[in-house]
Order: C-alpha cells, then structure tokens, then sequence
C-alpha cells in the first residue's frame, strides 16, 4: 500500500466515524482535496488489498472492516453514536476500535430471540453466548460479505 | 460469524451442513479487541498475515480452522 493510498484510507476511516457511516466518493474527494475519480480509483486499489470492501456496481463502501456501511443484524451502540457491524465479530471490534464501551443488539440466527450485550472494559455481559465461524481462515477473503 | 443463545441452537441452525468453530462470546471479544484496536490510529498500518496469525495463536484459535492464508 502506497503512501497516497495509505493517506485515503485514514481519511476514509475517519470521515465514517466523524459521519457516523460510510462516506460518499464525492465527500472523500473534499475532505482528501482530490478528484472523484481518484478518490474511485484509490478504493479500488483499498478493496484490491482488502482495506475497504466496496460494491462493485456501485463504488460505494460496503465494509470499512469493523464497521458496515449497510444495515446488518450487527446494531452497536458506542461512543454516542448507533452503527452496524459486519457480523458478531465486528460488532465487538467496533468497541474495540473506538476504544469505548458498547452495547451489542442483535438476534439468535436458530430461533430469532434477540441477543444484547453490554461490552464493558472489554467484556461482554453473558457469558453464556456462543459465537460460530462456519468458514475456515484460509477462505475468509474469497466471499467475505458471506463470511 | 453469528452469535448463537447455545450449542444447541448452532447444530439446529447448521441443518447438517459442515460446522464450522465455535468459542465462547469472551474469547470473541479477546479476539475483536486484539484485531481491531489500532483500526482508527493514524499509526495504523496493514496487518502482515503474519502478525494476525500471531493474534489467533496467541488466544488459542490453532489448527488448520484457523490457519490464515500467507500474504
């Protein structure tokens, strides 16, 4: 990852925490004081190297791994603000990239009852919880919306 | 990577299908917190396959499951 690239990606990332969701292409291109089409061709160069996942239809940000830029079962509530993870895992991470204390919303994919944990100096309230990965590391990257 | 009520609830939501690994909600959050903290540092730099497979050795997360691809 180049310099420039390097530059974009902190920019992106700080722009969806400042926004609370993902940033548009022709915000980044104001706040990164670049071209659209830069800022487009950068993301793709992020997503090439799995630094940003993008819709490809689209251009827009899917993931800006821990967070989601599209709704999910993930809802999180941290540092003032409501976000939506990836999946279980990034509902965590997103406490742990904000530094903060959060509280977790979601539903037991079986029989649908909802889930909600307070994350609290790292720890998560029930212990009684269960998290399943179904797909092996070596595979995470070949379909991570399905991961 | 769902989180589940149970191991009983896992197994009836697989129906059949291969499982995957299951650990508890506090080693997923040991986890998470080892993975993403420096997400949002202007320090932040890319993780080498490397230093995550670090991460998941670290916590106890062996064997071929959890083995990443090299970079």
């Amino acid at each position: 990852m180049n310099e420039d690239d390097l530059e974009l990606r902190n920019l992106t990332y700080a722009r969806f925490v400042e926004l609370g969701r993902a940033p548009t292409a022709a915000e980044m291109a104001v706040a990164a004081d670049r071209d659209r089409a830069e800022v487009l061709a950068g993301w793709q160069r992020l997503h090439a190297e799995h630094a940003l996942v993008l819709d490809l239809a689209t251009g827009d940000i899917t993931m800006a791994n821990p967070f989601s830029g599209v709704a999910t079962a993930y809802r999180v509530q941290a540092g003032g603000r409501w976000w939506y993870g990836n999946c279980a895992w990034d509902a965590f991470g997103i406490c742990a990239a904000l530094h903060q204390e959060g509280r977790i919303e979601t539903y037991c994919p079986d029989c649908g009852q909802s889930i909600e944990i307070a994350v609290r100096n790292q720890h998560p309230d029930d212990a009684s919880l269960l998290f399943h990965c179904l797909v092996p590391a070596a595979r995470w990257w070949d379909d991570i919306v399905f991961t | 990577m769902n989180l589940f009520r149970s191991g009983e609830h896992i197994q009836r939501w697989l129906a059949g299908r291969e499982p995957g690994a299951t650990i508890p909600v506090e080693k997923l959050s040991e986890l998470a917190h080892a993975w993403w903290e420096d997400r949002l540092s202007p320090r932040w730099r890319p993780h080498t396959a490397d230093s995550n497979q670090a991460i998941l050795d670290r916590l106890g997360l062996t064997g071929d499951f959890w083995r990443l691809p090299s970079s």
